[in-house]
């Protein structure tokens, strides 16, 4: 007999407490999987699809941390466009807007003001009607999902805060948020917003040496950020990589921060629960430990068993957490309040980091009630039949 | 000191203990040496001390006084008294305690995970210390499975687990009707001429007593009679 065959033999003496302990351990592991699976893959999905567009900077106003704070004139635009090496600029203002709903509620959607000859266009797909074309006025593209769950199509009138427009496209997108939107002409939104001549950022695509490409991307970078307007202050831009824009986007930093607050509090969930399981079971187990002691199991081996037990709990409600986690995030990727900014699935990097905290709690849970154990007298379990 | 620990296999030297809640000397002073395949029996009435003189020796308690030595050396610190009892003592008791979830064959085996066996080897093992004690046909029952005099033939199987030099029992007969008490006995005798293997066996059996090379009568903690 393995040892730990003896100690998966202890588990199954209490079928309905195991399970029970199992179950409440994988609710808290499996969500701190499904929020922290659902952060990263927000970003995830951000991340691909700057990549995918081939976009290699994002530039917004410096000292903002809230992109749709963030306000650059357009004609630092064109100056951007005169450095060489920079091949696109793809300008847009983003906005929540509010878009009511014929049933007179409304709901906040992310809007894009996209000029005519924005890149962004080249891989967003035409599903039906046409895109947004120069001179267009009161027209609008609706995202696939936001489309579905507002119940318009090509042609249908829709009120964006307040304003009547018509719907001559829909889209889908492959990152994901980008169909639960709207897209506007840019000097619509400015419009709008009263906000003329103005963008919240834009993306850049620049010329890239075969063997550096990352040494080009930074000397545009700097350039970028060294920008001085016409009367020769400094224009303020913030570009960055792909990655650290993804990295510095504040919402993104909030779901993580929150993310990784409701885990520990799930963590000492789990540890008080582990606790209490444990400590009723080697209570119970008071004789049978002393009898082992008795013939023979010194203290370390009294610990090795119960911190077994309390692990194999933990790894058991780590693999129930994944796979609820799994589905949870399928399920909620249906609901058409998150619908396109949320998609199924868990990374594997953060299913790894559950069983982490899992083998965490089963060994902060486990190891009180092992001391305890460890410390049981084994005169004391053999004088009382 | 009369003697010389270094003549026996495990000599306890004055041993001296009292229970912190209890007014009664559980020992007081209390000398005895057993050598190698002998057979030493102790009696004497409810109370007098003998399953605290029986602990004591197998390392499961320590005296407030005295010491007691293994072939010729005191027994030392907790790691020592650990390493000590799982190697050198097997333990049978009354009430036999084996696991109630394991089956016999498994119930041999818990001493053996301080061995150096690997998992097959044990098991190995097992069926051998079960055969030893003609219990191989029950390998595979659990305690409540079995009868009570078969419980104690797998709780013996099991003292032996890991080759001990001193087997310590403490009344093994008690909960037996005779006939498996007796066949428990020729058991512990065999093993006495096989492996010689020494035996302390606490008890209040006459039979038990008359097979013993020498019969210990303690009372009030202490030895009055060897
Ligand atoms: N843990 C304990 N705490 C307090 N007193 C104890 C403890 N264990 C034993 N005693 C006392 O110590 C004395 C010796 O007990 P012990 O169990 O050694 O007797 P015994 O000879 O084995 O008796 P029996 O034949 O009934 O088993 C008794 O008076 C008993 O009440
Ligand atoms: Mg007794």
């Amino acid at each position: 007999m393995y040892f730990v065959t003896f100690v998966l033999k202890n588990l199954t003496r209490r079928p309905v407490r195991t399970a029970l302990t199992v179950i409440g351990l994988a609710v808290s592991v499996g969500s701190m999987i499904a929020l922290l699976g659902i952060s990263e893959n927000v970003e995830h999905s951000i991340t691909d699809s700057l990549a995918r567009r081939g976009v290699d900077l994002v530039v917004t106003s410096a000292g903002k941390t809230d992109q749709l704070a963030s306000e650059i004139d357009e004609k630092l635009i064109d100056q951007v466009r005169q450095i060489p090496g920079v091949k696109e600029v793809s300008p847009a203002m983003v906005e929540l807007i509010e878009i009511t709903r014929d049933s007179g509620t409304s709901i906040n959607v992310l809007v894009q003001g996209w000029p005519a000859d924005n890149f962004v266009y080249e891989d967003i797909k035409i599903l039906s009607g046409r895109r947004l074309l120069a001179g267009d006025h009161g027209k609008a593209m609706l995202g696939l999902t936001l489309s579905e769950s507002m119940g318009k199509g090509v042609g249908d009138k829709v009120t964006i805060q307040g304003e009547p427009f018509e719907v001559v496209g829909v889209y889908q997108s492959f990152v994901v948020f980008e169909n639960g939107s709207a897209a506007l002409p840019l000097d619509e939104v400015q419009r709008m917003m009263a906000r003329p001549g103005k963008v919240t950022g834009f993306s850049m695509r620049v010329e890239k040496s075969h063997n550096d490409p990352n040494s080009s991307v930074e000397a545009i970078r700097q350039q970028v950020n060294a920008l001085t307007d016409s009367t020769g202050k400094p224009a303020k831009l913030s570009a960055q990589t792909t990655q650290s824009y993804v990295d510095s986007v504040s919402q993104l930093k909030v779901v993580r921060a929150m993310a990784w607050m409701v885990s520990v509090i799930g963590m000492l969930i789990g540890v008080i629960s582990m606790l209490n399981t444990m400590v009723m079971s080697v209570l119970e187990r008071t004789q049978e430990i002393g009898i082992l002691r008795a013939i023979g199991w010194p203290r370390r081996r009294v610990v090795k068993m119960i911190l077994g037990e309390s692990v194999i709990l933990a790894l058991s409600a780590a693999v129930l957490g994944t796979i609820g986690a799994f589905a949870a995030t399928y399920v909620l990727a249906l609901f058409p309040k998150v619908n396109g900014f949320i998609e199924g699935g868990v990374p594997l990097k953060v299913a790894m980091e559950g069983t982490a905290f899992a083998v965490l709690i089963g060994l902060f849970g486990g190891s009180y009630p092992a001391f305890r154990a460890a410390r049981l007298l084994p005169t004391e379990a053999i004088r009382h039949v | 000191m009369s003697e010389n620990p270094k003549d026996f296999l495990l000599y306890a030297d004055q041993l001296h203990k009292q229970y912190p809640d209890g007014q009664v000397r559980a020992l007081g002073g209390v000398s005895l040496g057993i050598k190698e395949a002998e057979y030493t029996a102790i009696t004497g009435p409810s109370g007098c001390g003998k399953s605290t003189l029986l602990n004591v020796i197998g390392a499961l308690d320590r005296p407030d006084k005295g010491e007691v030595f293994f072939r010729g050396a005191p027994l030392g610190n907790q790691r020592d008294l650990d390493r000590f009892r799982a190697r050198q003592i097997g333990f049978v008791f009354q009430s036999f305690f084996l696991l109630p979830t394991l089956t016999s064959l498994e119930n041999v085996q818990i001493p053996m995970f301080e061995g150096a066996l690997g998992s097959r080897e044990r098991t190995r093992k097992a069926e051998e210390l079960l055969g030893l004690v003609g219990m191989s046909h029950r390998a595979g029952h659990r305690p409540g499975q079995l009868s009570v005099g078969e419980r104690q033939r797998i709780a013996l199987a099991r003292s032996l687990a890991n080759d001990p030099v001193l087997l310590l029992a403490d009344e093994p007969t008690g909960n037996l009707d005779s006939h498996n008490a007796t066949l428990v006995l020729d058991l512990l005798t065999n093993l006495r001429r096989d492996r010689r293997l020494s035996l302390l066996i606490v008890t209040h059996s006459p039979d038990v007593a008359a097979r013993a090379d020498r019969v210990i009568r303690m009372r009030d903690g202490q030895i009055v009679a060897n």
